[in-house]
């Protein structure tokens, strides 16, 4: 009898224990530190652009009668940028992300803008410090781009393991986490500005 | 009855014709051609001996350094942008050395005229966005807006090793296709299955120890062989046109 109700509660404790990591606790962590860990390096590719900025501006105003707005509104959309941190503890709030990816699409759309209105400098375009800050700056964008994806996925890989069953009960009655929210390209920074001649 | 079999059955049809449509999306994007050793010339752009050449002085340099260069010509990009379709190719094919990710990708589109350098990771020390641009404006476009495509891709690949000597000094992959952990984690799983199997038919240990353990990784050089190193890539590189 005795024998029987240890043995007993030995069965139940394992099957506990393998229940645990079948409801996916462990996984839900894991997700989710993929896509802290994603977010960090979209985070330090938008940091890459934003340090390319200041040499970019230096550069152009070198160039003879360059026009002061297109150089300020890149001054300005990093400057308020720069004032907008998200931290992964933000990642799950729709308002924080929808401000940061604002502040972010702003220097994307200033800067293309920048750049289009080059091909009216001719000397500006075969400087060779321009040219390499060019090839930085592309080099950079396209490293955000990939960075993005990466963290998108992470994102949706973590949203769908805390709502597939039963990992989602664990979600709701133990670790109480927050879907996260997807960097979505900024939809002005996809619109290709035109140049007045 | 034989109304109703027919009613599952065109439903069925209607479900399998939606499902088909919505498969037409990806045939509208270039696929990730097979990778068939250092220089995959698609597009036939390479002459024969330049392209044996080339195949020596990559080898070469994966042995004496372990980083992995490979070559990618296509005819198009059929509406790719050539910077998603590189990283595409790159995280399918996986060049660099697992952990380095010291790979190098060097893709050529020759209807679109556009060419690219690709680098993984662990070279954007060396060859940065910088040098990749240089070398793309300076050693590649200019031979090939002359027609000469061999020069070019000479040019082009010497710049780059030139660039990339030096990083990585190391253990090249010498022996078939690697370890793959998870293949020998399959193999012991199914060992101790077997074991356990044997042990419940009474203890017949005859069989265990022939010819069960047939294949996993030989230790032969695999020079044929080409394949990735599990390197990956951030989008690193530099793009240009002819």
């Amino acid at each position: 009898m005795k024998m029987k109700a240890s043995i007993a509660k030995i069965i139940a404790f394992f099957l506990f224990f393998s229940t645990l990591s079948g409801c996916g606790y462990n996984s839900i962590q894991q997700n989710e530190e993929a896509v802290n860990r994603s977010w960090g390096d979209l985070e330090s590719q938008l940091q890459r652009r934003s340090d390319l900025i200041p040499n970019l501006v230096a550069t152009v105003k070198g160039a003879a009668n360059f026009e002061k707005e297109t150089l300020t509104a890149v001054i300005d959309a990093r400057s308020k940028a720069s004032g907008i941190q998200l931290t992964p503890a933000m990642l799950s709030d729709p308002a924080a992300m929808a401000k940061f990816r604002e502040a972010q699409g702003n220097i994307s759309s200033t800067l293309s803008r920048l750049l289009v209105t080059v091909e009216r400098y001719p000397e500006l375009k075969a400087n060779q410090n321009f040219r390499d800050l060019q090839n930085q700056l592309e080099g950079t964008e396209n490293r955000i781009s990939v960075a993005r994806q990466r963290y998108n996925a992470s994102v949706e890989t973590f949203n769908f393991s805390i709502r597939q069953f039963p990992n989602s009960l664990t979600n709701s009655l133990m670790l109480k986490l927050k879907p996260k929210e997807y960097f979505k390209a900024d939809a002005a920074a996809k619109t290709v500005p035109g140049v007045k001649f | 009855m034989a109304r109703r079999g027919s009613w599952k059955l065109s439903t069925i049809l209607l479900f399998a014709l939606l499902q088909a449509l919505s498969y037409s999306s990806l045939f509208a994007a270039i696929a990730v051609p097979a990778l068939t050793g250092r220089v995959n010339d698609y597009a036939g752009m390479i002459s024969a001996p330049v392209k044996a050449d080339l195949e020596a002085k990559l080898k070469a340099f994966e042995t004496a350094e372990s980083t992995q260069i490979v070559i990618l010509t296509v005819p198009s990009l059929k509406g790719d942008p050539i910077e998603d379709f590189s990283i595409k190719v790159a995280e399918a094919w996986k060049i660099g050395q697992k952990g380095k990710d010291n790979g190098v990708l060097l893709i050529v589109s020759k209807d679109d005229h556009k060419v690219r350098i690709e680098v993984g990771y662990g070279l954007e020390g060396k060859l940065t966005d910088l040098m990749a641009g240089r070398i793309v404006r300076d050693e590649i476009v200019p031979a090939f807006k002359a027609g000469q495509f061999d020069q070019g891709f000479t040019n082009g690949v010497s710049a780059i090793i030139a660039t990339a000597h030096g990083e990585y000094k190391g253990k090249p992959k010498t022996e078939g296709n690697g370890d793959n952990p998870s293949m020998s984690l399959l193999l012991i799983i199914f060992a101790v299955i077997y074991v356990i199997y044997q042990i419940f038919r009474r203890f017949f240990w005859g069989g265990l120890g022939g010819g069960f353990f047939g294949g996993g990784g030989g230790g032969s050089s695999n020079d044929d062989n080409f394949s990735g190193g599990g390197g990956s890539f951030g989008g690193g590189g530099s793009s240009g046109d002819w």
